[in-house]
């Protein structure tokens, strides 16, 4: 009910006007008054108006107030409900209140009678497990009290002594005590008893108590006196297999690797041992023992591999012969080497033990890893780790690995020396058979190394063959291609033979040197050819070392393939071998670069000699010729025919001297002498049109000969000359253009323009103005 | 040969006592680990770790050997193919420095003679404990003509360095190699000079 603002303004001020009476009385000016008059006349019409207003909203009010009186009787109603609904809930909650509590009362009653029945239970076990151990004391039946004892041991420890607080404490703590004394007495007696079958050998008995020890409790007790009966049946046949050692005769078959022999049967037996009580100590002991049990008997093994070690460095002398090899090996030049050939028996024997330890460690170590995997199969990560910790830890610095390790150290040595000195042997007793391509060093020489490193490969240990095989490399990369280079170096002397053919010059030189040297002469001729030979041979040396490498390479990757299939070697094995190996392919494409070098020395001290001045004679038969020299070519050739027939004659030779596929090489490297001496005489000579005939002619026939004796492609060798062969068959100058630029082809242009202008210049009867004319 | 993806490819040797810390070294470099309690190395371990010096992808085959004595024989059989060793001693051990001279005999007796060798002095996390003096190592390395570095495997002190050192002077030395190979056309019984390019460059 808003009223307007003037008139609310002038009740604010306090009086029924906005004017206040004394400002009115003290108003004397007519313009004045007018004013406060008119501004009293507004002020009253507005407040008529509010007036009005209120009177008009009198009604809606009334009716208002009839309906709040109509609805007082209502409230009255629902608080009444209210009240009423609260005291329904509060009862509710009470009653719920009290069920609930009799049923945690019941609960808890439930459980104490439980506890009590357990006990109950506990108790009635206990006085049937000290009665039932005593009776079983008494009939022996050791099982039957172990199993109380154990019955016993598994009670819940709390519940006992809740027990003995009881009522009847006192009977239960009497029980408990004679509990306690049949389990020391148990234990007492079970310990005897094993220890009595232990001495007498008694297996069933052994393994009779054996199952006890874990019903007492007793898991590692039980191991280690087991593992205690095993070392000794373990070190009682390792004795007497040592004695018979000692009184094997010498011609005995095995005498060479008896000590072999030896650990094979120790280990053997060993193995055996665990195989056929593995089943027991799983079954009674739970997995994850196993380890324990051969921790002991490793213990034994060692001891026992010490002594049969011991006793081969000293029958065999292997320190001795070591120290003789390391001596030879200081002093290079000295008289007292030992002989190479002596060793090989103990080098076999060595890796043969070796291999051996191998076999079993990695036997063992199967053995352990699967039990542990069993036993594991829930345990932690951390445990895992523990587990394979020690596990590595006992194959790595067992005696037997050490002792092996050190053997195998030794034996690197001896072999490498071995290697060596049968490899200078062979070098040393070299022999050409006639008719043979390569000598019989290459055979020996790889005979050698690949008995070395089969050796090495049979011992089994990935290091030791890596050793080898490094070894081997230095010995072919160094000594043995030392030995090729040296025979390459004194180089394939110059032939007196086609020295005679060549002329009388030669001729004269020959006689020459024959009234110098006197009786020497004829020998000279012989140990020429003999280095001729010697020469080419080493060539075919070269290049079969070179194959063999990669074929002893492919081996030993098969080999090694093979040996890793089976488990042998750690995870690093395999690119340790192949990192070997690649060095062993690096050395083959050593040996293939000397091949190269060797054949380029002979191309240019044995082939060019003798093609260059056949090819200058070139130079002496006219191309500048006319109809008639032409034909008279035809009937006698002048130069190609003797040519082929000197090439053929020389090459004969090498044919006859080196290796299909290094004869191959070298008549390619003779092609492109050909080639490239051809060039230099055709630029010497000048030609007419058919002097150019002729020379096509000529360069076909040759063609066609080099054709027939090499396997290589000759036309891309031969393509400079070719095109030059038809420059020089030209009618006139500027029909080279039919073959030149767009026109050119099929053909590619191997001469430049100039080469082109300058073979065109040859051609006599073509003007060298047309040629400069040209545009190329 | 195998088309891999590297421009380089170096042998790495190290050798040196038992316990100086090679293997730890070597794990550092390759695998950033320290494993404590870590066993003697049986024969040698081989590892490798491809680097980048200057763009160029650098493969260096890393062979950790056994310092035990009975391993030497197989240590040795690898000398010589090493294009670079790395003779490790510790700091905290003054026996094993006095060892060094007979190690130098064992690579001047094996090793190619354009092998690189650097002396490191191991384990300067344990400075209190220290043995050997800089200086006297420094001294020593001079006479020797080695270059030397002192690490901590444990720390991780100046194991990258030493290695990425390592290859930035193989690379130079290799480049320089070629540069004379290709000079000097070789002569039968010349060409056994050096291995390395024959196998790494494939650029």
């Amino acid at each position: 009910m808003a009223a307007p603002a003037a008139p609310s303004l002038a009740r604010s001020g306090g009086s029924s006007s906005a004017l206040p009476m004394e400002e009115i009385r003290a108003l004397t000016d007519l313009p004045d008054l007018e004013a406060a008059y008119s501004r009293l006349c507004a002020e009253e019409k507005a407040v008529e108006e509010e007036l009005e207003m209120l009177l008009d909203q009198q009604s809606s009010v009334e009716s208002k107030m009839v309906a709040l009186h109509r609805i007082g009787p209502n409230l009255q109603l629902i608080e009444g409900d209210a009240k009423q609904l609260a005291g329904t809930i509060t009862f509710t909650c009470n009653l719920a209140e009290n069920v609930s509590s009799k049923v945690r009362q019941l609960d808890l009653a439930k459980n104490r009678l439980y506890q009590a029945i357990q006990r109950a239970d506990d108790i009635l076990d206990l006085k049937f497990c000290m009665d039932g151990v005593q009776t079983a004391l008494r009939n022996e039946d050791y099982e039957q009290a172990a199993a109380h004892i154990h019955r016993y041991l598994s009670l819940d420890k709390s519940v006992i002594e809740l027990s003995r607080q009881g009522r009847e404490g006192s009977i239960i703590d009497a029980n408990l005590k004679l509990l306690q004394e049949a389990e020391q007495r148990l234990k007492a007696i079970v310990t005897e008893k094993f220890d009595e079958a232990t001495r007498q050998g008694d297996l069933p008995q052994v393994e009779r108590f054996f199952k006890i020890f874990p019903l007492l409790g007793l898991h590692e007790e039980g191991l280690s006196n087991f593992s205690d009966y095993l070392c000794k049946q373990v070190s009682d046949k390792a004795e007497e297999n040592l004695q018979l050692v000692m009184k094997t005769d010498m011609s005995d078959r095995r005498a060479a690797v008896i000590f072999a022999d030896t650990l094979t049967l120790l280990f053997e037996g060993i193995a055996r041992i665990v195989e056929s009580h593995q089943p027991i100590v799983e079954t009674y002991y739970g997995p994850g023992r196993l380890y324990t049990l051969i921790k002991h008997l490793q213990v034994e093994c060692d001891q026992q591999v010490e002594t049969v070690v011991d006793k081969f460095i000293q029958q065999r002398d292997y320190h001795k012969q070591f120290q003789q090899v390391q001596n030879s090996m200081m002093r290079s030049s000295a008289g007292e080497k030992i002989e190479p050939r002596e060793l090989d028996p103990i080098l076999t024997e060595v890796t043969l033990m070796n291999a051996r330890s191998e076999l079993y460690l990695r036997f063992i170590k199967r053995r352990i890893v699967s039990d542990f995997e069993v036993g594991d199969s829930s345990a932690s990560e951390e445990v895992k780790q523990e587990h394979q910790k020690c596990l590595d830890k006992l194959l790595n610095n067992c005696l037997l690995s050490r002792t092996m390790q050190e053997l195998i150290g030794y034996y690197i040595t001896m072999e490498e020396y071995f290697m060596r000195e049968t490899v200078n042997k062979a070098v040393a007793m070299d022999t050409c058979e006639k008719g043979q391509l390569t000598s019989s060093m290459v055979d020996d020489v790889f005979y050698i190394v690949k008995k070395c490193i089969g050796r090495a490969l049979s011992s089994s240990s990935i290091d030791c063959l890596c050793a080898m095989i490094n070894h081997s490399i230095t010995e072919l990369e160094s000594d043995f291609r030392e030995v090729l280079c040296n025979k390459l170096k004194m180089g394939f002397p110059a032939t007196t033979f086609q020295d005679f053919q060549r002329g009388v010059t030669s001729a004269v030189s020959l006689v020459h040197s024959s009234l110098q040297q006197g009786k020497f002469d004829t020998k000279g001729i012989e140990s020429t050819d003999e280095a001729k030979q010697s020469f080419l041979v080493t060539l075919n040396n070269v290049e079969v070392c070179s194959e063999n490498i990669m074929t002893l390479k492919k081996t030993l990757e098969s080999d090694c393939a093979k040996l890793f299939q089976q488990g042998f070697g750690g995870e690093q094995a395999q690119p340790k071998i192949d990192s070997c190996l690649s060095d062993m392919a690096a050395v083959s494409h050593k040996f293939r670069d000397l091949l190269q070098e060797g054949l380029n020395e002979l191309t240019t001290s044995a082939i060019k000699p003798q093609v260059k001045p056949w090819i200058n004679l070139f130079l002496s038969v006219s191309h500048n010729i006319e109809e008639e020299e032409f034909n008279d070519y035809e009937a006698n050739d002048p130069w190609v025919q003797q040519f082929i027939l000197n090439l053929e004659q020389q090459m004969t030779e090498f044919k006859l001297g080196l290796s299909p596929v290094i004869y191959d090489s070298l008549t390619s490297l003779m092609t492109t002498l050909i080639a490239v001496e051809m060039e230099k005489v055709v630029l010497k000579s000048t030609f007419s049109r058919l002097g150019g005939l002729q020379f096509d002619k000529e360069l076909r026939s040759l063609i066609a000969y080099l054709t027939t004796v090499t396997t290589w492609t000759i036309r891309d060798k031969f393509a400079r000359l070719s095109q030059m062969a038809t420059i020089l068959n030209l009618e006139r100058v500027t029909e080279i253009l039919d073959y030149w630029g767009p026109n050119s082809g099929p053909l590619t242009w191997r001469l430049t323009p100039a080469e082109v202008r300058q073979v065109l210049a040859l051609r006599m009867d073509f003007r060298s103005e047309d040629i400069k004319r040209l545009r190329l | 040969m195998s088309m891999e993806d590297y421009d380089f490819l170096f042998k790495i040797v190290l050798i040196g006592n038992a316990g100086v810390g090679k293997t730890c070294l070597v794990r550092r470099f390759t695998q950033g680990l320290f494993p404590p309690g870590q066993g003697a190395t049986i024969g040698v371990d081989f590892m490798i770790k491809t680097v980048e010096i200057n763009g160029e992808k650098v493969k260096l085959q890393i062979w950790d050997t056994a310092g035990q004595e009975r391993f030497r024989s197989i240590t040795q059989s690898y000398y010589r193919s090493a294009n670079a060793l790395i003779l490790t001693y510790d700091i905290t051990c003054e026996e094993s420095f006095r060892c060094l001279p007979e190690w130098l005999r064992e690579i001047e007796q094996y090793a190619s003679n354009k092998v690189i060798t650097v002396l490191v002095g191991n384990k300067i996390d344990l400075a209190d404990k220290r043995e050997v003096s800089q200086q006297r190592a420094e001294e020593f390395s001079e006479a020797q003509d080695m270059y030397y570095l002192e690490t901590s495997a444990k720390e991780s002190d100046n194991v990258e360095k030493l290695f990425l050192d390592l290859a930035c002077r193989l690379i130079s030395e290799a480049r320089q190699n070629t540069l004379v190979n290709n000079v000097e056309s070789p002569l039968p019984g010349e060409g056994k000079s050096i291995s390395y390019l024959t196998c790494c460059n494939f650029n």
